[in-house]
């Protein structure tokens, strides 16, 4: 992640536009990764000092810093096959406190113990430290294009891990993004809005309630990614720079590359779910992922839809809980029942219910250790779907 | 009426209906749960207020981890014994103010032996890490837990960096009834405050030997830790408690040119400096490096105020003074403190003297903390690791080439060489370029140490 002060920002009264690199960055991109080329089996120390003096071609500090930032992340280190640094710095420094004679001497004497040539013996003694470790170019050097792309996420992603709060408005695969922000231990508010307007997104932590804290950051920043898999969203977060809250706002159209494609399941609890349904559910239809459904201002959003083969009127939801309150459970049920809203049954995890010892099974709420029991969710379903 | 820890924060449920929680001092109304909430800390005066007007509590949140037992008497010295009896009498909360050196961690180890509930104790650095589980381990014959520098085990005594703690109190949260913060003057400031604001443990003792000034720090410092209950000044010690010292200051020149280099670039970044203090006259140095970056003027008085640090770090005569220090000190135990890591490695590289930094491992950097103990190696060098706690008790020289930090580094590096010995006497060599910022400034941070 890129620290606060290379996040290339223009601040205009409360809010903070994010300045992403472009193609007219490419020409200085190029020159930059030039530059990464020249010092291949240098120490990094060297070419940060260099990369701090002037460019052939003008760059703006802030990109640059940023761009130079990933590039280092794309880098790998050489690795002395002949010795471990560690073990050498151990002989070297051990040798030297016992012996009167000149450094010089002592140098060579470790290089013949050691067995490694003593012309080598300087340059590896740090080269595993991180700034100190000898540069070696990546298998595939990156392009301009693809260097942009990264340090625009960065960029992107390092503002977002010095958020307060996020709202999202959101049009297609919103589920994704509740169940990816709950499972990384946020709030999320989903409100429904009138006239078909795209959901938002309310998300934040617990303790945001009391101070403006960045202890989510990373959680939101790593929600990102996986926006850019949505139709259309428009993001607006508050988030500390440069000492003050100021508003940050993204959407569809801010150049940020799209996270691997989201995978089929979750998490494993529901993939394994969804196996062992497959044995015990043959009488239904296991819909995964139906859509998301409106209770009052709220929206729910189920991971399965159960629904008879013969008798299709019979349909029962059922959710696979994070962290979960007894209150949190019973307004969810009041919710549903007040909408009309077809039967749910809850999965909980007994092991992550906020200050409850143990979780009271009932008819809609199924606790579960480790898996959720296909045979006994089943159970519920029939007798619930009637 | 339960109180339900989430996740840092206590969450009241099944209120009576003649209880109006916003008159609490602490609690919120969280929209998005629809109930009210306090952050951990707030957990047990929560519930004595709560008792206090007649409220039934069917549930609260007590430390989750089983009470650590097999602690083995803990000897204190007599001032020891008074900040311990100070802290305790006070509560069980508040900062105890120590020298470096006179045994902080010992009045620390006491408590978790008086107090016998889970407890968890935060260290600034993954250096400490260590040190606090291999010291406690003398004291204390139970499984000893550890947060940060890649280890994650949970005890019912645990020691974990500020940073993991910090990242991590959502869920460790109601795991314990004591925390303990070493160098306890981090915290006030925001950075990392959520990690002692959202555990609900009522017990609490910070140390340190450098607290913030009377100020919006300590004030808020006070507030999640507890006032100072205790505070004791190098010059109020017993004589025995901290070993006796002498301090040489050796003035030093800059070359003729690496002086005119010297004062260009300060005439530059000062110029620069004056013109802003101009527009922005309650400005201080972080506003002034954050908004000239804007510039490009303002970048080029940065550059030269970063090359100036770079030319003070390491100049030749301090290059020359060091080498003759080493040589007519071969046979004494020496830490070398320096301004930045590539300093640390330069002189290790001309010198062939292990550097201890950040980026050195912590297997290898126990390993070589042993080898300086046993006398296999006479010297270290380092930029920022040795500066706060760690226990190096047999080094006897201090050889100050530059700094960044201030007094507060300098009193927390003067004090690695003050534990005390038989027959110990420490040496603090301090090399000051003449005419440069170096000689005010050290001017100053001796002022501070001696008062």
């Amino acid at each position: 992640m890129l620290p606060e002060s290379d996040i290339p920002i223009r601040l205009v009264d409360n809010e903070a536009h994010l300045d992403f690199l472009g193609a007219q960055d490419d020409p200085w991109l190029r020159l930059l990764i030039a530059e990464f080329d020249r010092f291949e089996g240098f120490p990094r120390r060297q070419l940060s000092e260099a990369l701090a003096g002037p460019m052939p071609r003008p760059a703006p500090q802030w990109k640059r810093r940023a761009a130079a930032r990933i590039l280092f992340r794309l880098w790998d280190r050489e690795r002395p096959q002949a010795i471990q640094p560690a073990l050498l710095r151990e002989v070297l420094f051990r040798c030297a406190a016992q012996s009167k004679a000149e450094r010089a001497r002592v140098r060579e004497e470790t290089a013949f113990v050691l067995q490694i040539p003593p012309e080598q013996l300087s340059r590896w003694l740090f080269c595993d430290l991180p700034s100190e470790r000898l540069m070696k170019r990546p298998t595939a050097s990156p392009s301009p294009q693809v260097l942009r792309q990264e340090t625009n996420l960065a960029i992107a992603q390092a503002a977002l891990m010095r958020a307060a709060t996020v709202s999202i408005d959101l049009v297609g695969n919103a589920r994704a993004i509740v169940r990816l922000a709950r499972l990384r231990g946020l709030l999320c508010s989903v409100m429904a809005q009138p006239n078909h307007a795209p959901p938002t997104l309310s998300l934040s932590g617990p303790y945001a309630l009391f101070r403006h804290t960045i202890l989510y950051g990373k959680a939101l920043a790593e929600l990102l990614p996986r926006l850019a898999w949505c139709n259309r969203y428009e993001l607006r977060a508050q988030c500390r720079l440069q000492g003050r809250l100021r508003d940050v706002f993204l959407d569809q159209d801010s150049p940020i590359a799209p996270a691997k494609e989201p995978k089929p399941f979750d998490s494993k609890l529901e993939q394994r779910l969804a196996d062992d349904l497959q044995q015990h559910a043959t009488e239904w239809h296991i819909i995964r992922e139906p859509e998301p459904l409106t209770a009052g201002k709220h929206l729910i959003f189920p991971d399965f839809l159960f629904q008879h083969r013969l008798q299709p009127e019979r349909r029962v939801l059922v959710e696979l809980a994070g962290f979960w309150t007894p209150e949190y459970l019973h307004e969810k049920f009041a919710r549903l029942a007040a909408s009309n809203a077809p039967n749910l049954i809850v999965c909980v995890d007994a092991e992550r219910a906020c200050g409850v010892q143990a979780a009271h099974e009932t008819l809609r709420l199924l606790p579960y250790r480790g898996h959720v029991d296909a045979k006994a969710l089943m159970a519920k379903v029939e007798r619930l779907g009637i | 009426m339960r109180l339900l820890f989430d996740r840092g924060t206590i969450v009241l449920h099944d209120l009576p209906s003649s209880l109006d929680p916003s008159i609490i001092p602490g609690v919120l109304w969280d929209p998005r749960i629809a109930a009210w909430r306090a952050p951990g800390r707030l957990a047990y005066p929560l519930a004595s207020e709560l008792r206090r007007r007649d409220v039934r509590l069917s549930d609260r949140p007590h430390p989750q981890l089983s009470p650590p037992t097999g602690f083995q008497p803990v000897a204190l010295r007599p001032y020891q014994q008074a900040a311990f009896d100070a802290w305790h009498e006070a509560g069980r909360r508040g900062i105890v103010v120590l020298p470096t050196g006179s045994g902080k961690t010992r009045i620390a180890f006491a408590a978790l032996a008086a107090t016998r509930t889970p407890a968890l104790c935060l260290v600034p650095t993954r250096a400490l890490l260590q040190q606090w589980a291999n010291e406690l381990g003398k004291y204390y014959g139970g499984p000893i837990g550890c947060l940060g520098d890649g280890q994650r085990s949970l005890a019912p005594i645990t020691v974990a960096t500020f940073a993991s703690a910090y990242r991590n109190m959502a869920l460790l949260g109601d795991r314990f009834g004591l925390l303990i913060v070493d160098e306890a003057h981090h915290f006030g400031n925001a950075r990392h405050d959520e990690a002692l604001d959202m555990a609900i443990a009522p017990l609490r003792l910070g140390l340190t030997a450098t607290p913030p000034a009377p100020g919006p720090t300590l004030q808020r410092l006070s507030t999640l830790i507890g006032p100072v209950r205790f505070e004791l000044k190098i010059s109020e010690l017993p004589e025995d408690s901290l070993a006796p010292f002498d301090r040489i200051t050796q003035p030093l020149w800059l070359e003729p040119e690496e002086q005119r280099t010297y004062d260009d670039l300060r005439t530059l970044y000062r110029g620069a400096f004056a013109a802003f203090r101009i527009t922005h006259p309650v400005a201080k140095w972080d506003d002034f490096i954050r908004i000239a970056a804007n510039t490009d003027s303002g970048r080029r008085a940065i550059a030269a105020w970063r090359s100036c640090q770079r030319l003070l770090a390491f100049p030749r005569c301090k290059q020359q003074a060091l080498a003759t220090w080493l040589q007519r000190l071969s046979d004494r135990k020496t830490l070398i403190f320096v301004a930045d890591n590539d300093t640390a490695y330069r002189v290790a590289r001309e010198h062939l003297l292990m550097p201890l930094t950040c980026e050195i491992g912590r297997r290898e950097r126990s390993v070589m903390l042993e080898h300086f103990r046993s006398g296999k190696i006479r010297a270290l060098v380092s930029a920022q690791v040795l500066n706060e706690g760690l226990d190096v008790p047999d080094a006897d020289v201090g050889i100050v080439v530059a700094g960044r930090g201030g007094e507060r580094e300098h009193t927390q590096r003067v004090g690695r060489l003050l534990r005390p010995s038989d027959g110990k006497r420490a040496l603090v060599v301090e090399l000051v370029v003449q005419q440069s910022t170096e000689v005010q400034n050290a001017e100053k941070r001796w002022s501070r140490l001696v008062a």
